[in-house]
């Protein structure tokens, strides 16, 4: 598998980014993922970065090195967030549970599988086009995909879900896939920082447009530009698919010389980081020291091609 | 009363299979050594050893590390591992690159590419001390930058800041090339919340978010180095401290000083770049480049009359040069 990525998160006028992103990968499959945790609750910021660590962390356990069955596994690695963030309030006894969205896709052989739970994003762009991508679970965007069938009344808030992890009833995901890729496709995560002010033509005008390390931040900034002062967490990872077999002179990243147990993650596996050093023992440094090493025999690898 | 630094190790002691030849440098991370490696290569070594958690005499090869220091001492092996791990997929003729990282004496070390030349900071010093009306030529200017944005680009892309650029963190190799170099201060900006170390700064060229613990780094704080770093090209010095810009800001005066001397173009983007205001500099490397590679003519405006006057009268208040 070779992809690149690139991701921005900025805080815009809020006192925390409550957004979280990260990817992890194997040699023949990869998970990117992005939660969005909701103002209105207590620790928004745990709810985000525990959604992802319980994901990443099946993720390692169950990609030996490919995923059976992707659907399956992203709906069930959403759900466990979900009773991670129950677990979690219920020892810390808080009189509310953090909550959070989240938007998870997982590219594997040449296919992308995806899910959601909220109105974090996903943007599917191929040849400038946009091909797909996910619906909110609003009250606003269910109006629109009903206003068919249901008589239309006044507006309803954007922001207003009608599920998320965390709340007390189960969690609504929706997963789709698989889509066959191409070289060149574009998959975008993102919050509702950015689809809030920016429009999804322009969104696919961008990612259509420009490289994926261009168009992330140029839209990002589009996205605090229009917000304002007051403009919310703004967080986006955009993917560019460039083959599933590695060949020369690509530039993204190339899983193909990881071994059969290696696991890459961007994503913390301590909770917030603080005790983040206790786990520093002497497996961690050899392991953390022959990761360096591999990666330095790779890049110099990479400078001879 | 300060207490005494960690001692670097003798030259001749070998570590990993390169021998020490002696120290060129230490910082609040460690001990920058230069050595040999067994085909008698000249390589950068660096040892961790932060000088406020480990302490070792002279002779030993170990440090020691009082246990009420282990978890600091730990997480600041983390980001040293950061570091490495970041360097290490990175490979840009702009950035020093890693050749190896072992363990040994109980620590760690990273062994770089040995470059040879000086820092931009020498040759600024070297061409002010000339005293000619400018310190480099514009050309000379925007090509070095040019040629370290490129490199700072891909820092970027690795998610990674570089938050301590400085003409002496930028190396003019022999064979002309810029590099930046340390990268101690570097942290993997995804990972900042939680146990975030503010990196140690330098007066001059840290942003203004780089003095607050709450302050939101990212490439637009290695973008205010940057244009700092353009400034002290100019000027000969560094520019203000970012805390006496903010009471007062004499930012856009001495840039007046250079009208006519540097085009309007450049010295827009210096001071664009130096906005207190992060998000009203660019925002990525990428918006800096696209600026500084501008091929338009190149105007200059020359300072008015009650400008120069202006100039003046500041100068007998400050006593600073013309």
């Amino acid at each position: 598998m070779r992809f690149s990525i690139y991701q921005v998160s900025r805080k815009g006028g809020r006192e925390k980014n409550e957004d979280r992103m990260g990817y992890s990968y194997t040699r023949d499959s990869g998970l990117f993922a992005l939660a969005d945790g909701m103002g209105g609750h207590p620790e928004g910021e745990v709810a985000s970065q525990l959604a992802l660590q319980t994901m990443s962390a099946l993720f390692q356990q169950a990609s030996k090195p490919t995923i059976p069955d992707p659907l399956a596994f992203l709906n069930q690695a959403i759900l466990a967030g979900h009773q991670q963030l129950l677990r979690y309030s219920a020892q810390k006894a808080l009189s509310d549970t953090p909550r959070t969205t989240v938007v998870a896709c997982l590219l594997q052989g040449d296919s992308v599988y995806w899910a959601h739970c909220g109105d974090s994003r996903l943007y599917m762009v191929r040849a400038g086009k946009l091909i797909a991508r996910t619906r909110d679970h609003s009250y606003s965007e269910l109006q629109d995909a009903l206003h068919s069938v249901v008589p239309m009344r006044e507006r309803l808030n954007r922001n207003v879900l009608f599920t998320c992890l965390g709340s007390p009833g189960k969690p609504v995901i929706d997963t789709a896939g698989p889509f066959t890729l191409q070289g060149g496709d574009r998959l975008m995560l993102c919050s509702d920082g950015l689809w809030g002010t920016v429009t999804d033509e322009s969104i696919t005008e961008e990612l259509g447009r420009r490289s994926i390390a261009e168009a992330v931040p140029e839209l990002v900034e589009q996205a605090l530009r229009n917000g304002g002062p007051k403009c919310d967490n703004v967080s986006v990872m955009a993917v560019e698919w460039e083959c599933s077999e590695a060949e020369q002179g690509g530039s993204g990243v190339s899983t193909e010389e990881l071994g059969d147990d290696v696991f890459a993650s961007t994503i913390q596996a301590s909770v917030l980081g603080h005790d983040a050093a206790d786990d520093l023992d002497d497996a961690e440094i050899e392991r953390s020291i022959k990761e360096i090493n591999d990666a330095i025999r790779r890049s110099s690898q990479k400078k001879k091609n | 009363m300060s207490k005494l630094k960690p001692a670097p190790l003798p030259s001749g002691t070998v570590v990993g299979g390169y021998q020490i030849v002696k120290k060129l440098a230490a910082g609040g991370f460690g001990v920058v050594y230069l050595a040999e490696d067994a085909q008698r290569h000249m390589v950068a070594v660096k040892e961790y050893l932060p000088s406020s958690l480990a302490e070792r005499s002279q002779g030993e090869l170990t440090p020691r590390v009082k246990p009420e220091k282990q978890p600091l001492y730990r997480l600041g092996l983390k980001s040293f591992f950061e570091e490495g791990r970041s360097l290490a997929q990175i490979s840009h003729p702009s950035v020093v690159s890693v050749l190896n990282f072992f363990r040994e004496n109980e620590t760690v070390y990273m062994v770089m590419n040995y470059l040879q030349g000086e820092t931009l900071q020498d040759f600024i010093v070297t061409a002010r001390d000339l005293k000619r009306d400018k310190v480099f030529r514009e050309s000379t200017i925007r090509s070095l930058f040019d040629e370290i944005l490129r490199g700072l680009r891909i820092v970027h892309q690795h998610k990674m800041l570089h938050l301590d650029i400085k003409p002496a963190n930028i190396f003019i190799t022999n064979d002309n090339r810029a590099v930046m170099l340390d990268f101690g201060a570097a942290r993997e900006v995804l990972s900042k919340e939680g146990n975030f170390i503010r990196p140690m700064y330098t007066p001059g060229f840290a942003a203004p978010e780089m003095y607050r613990r709450d302050g939101t780094l990212g490439p637009w704080t290695d973008i205010y180095a940057i244009g700092a770093c353009i400034y002290a090209c100019m000027q000969g010095y560094p520019p203000n401290d970012s805390p006496q810009r903010i009471e007062k800001d004499r930012l856009a005066l001495s840039l007046s000083r250079l009208r006519n001397v540097y085009s309007d173009n450049l010295l827009e983007v210096t001071e664009w770049c130096m906005s207190l205001d992060p998000l009203s500099r660019p925002q990525s490397v990428f918006a800096l480049q696209k600026e500084l590679a501008r091929e338009t003519e190149r105007r200059y405006t020359k300072l008015t009359f009650g400008e120069r006057l202006k100039l003046q009268l500041e100068n007998l208040t400050t006593g600073a040069k013309a």
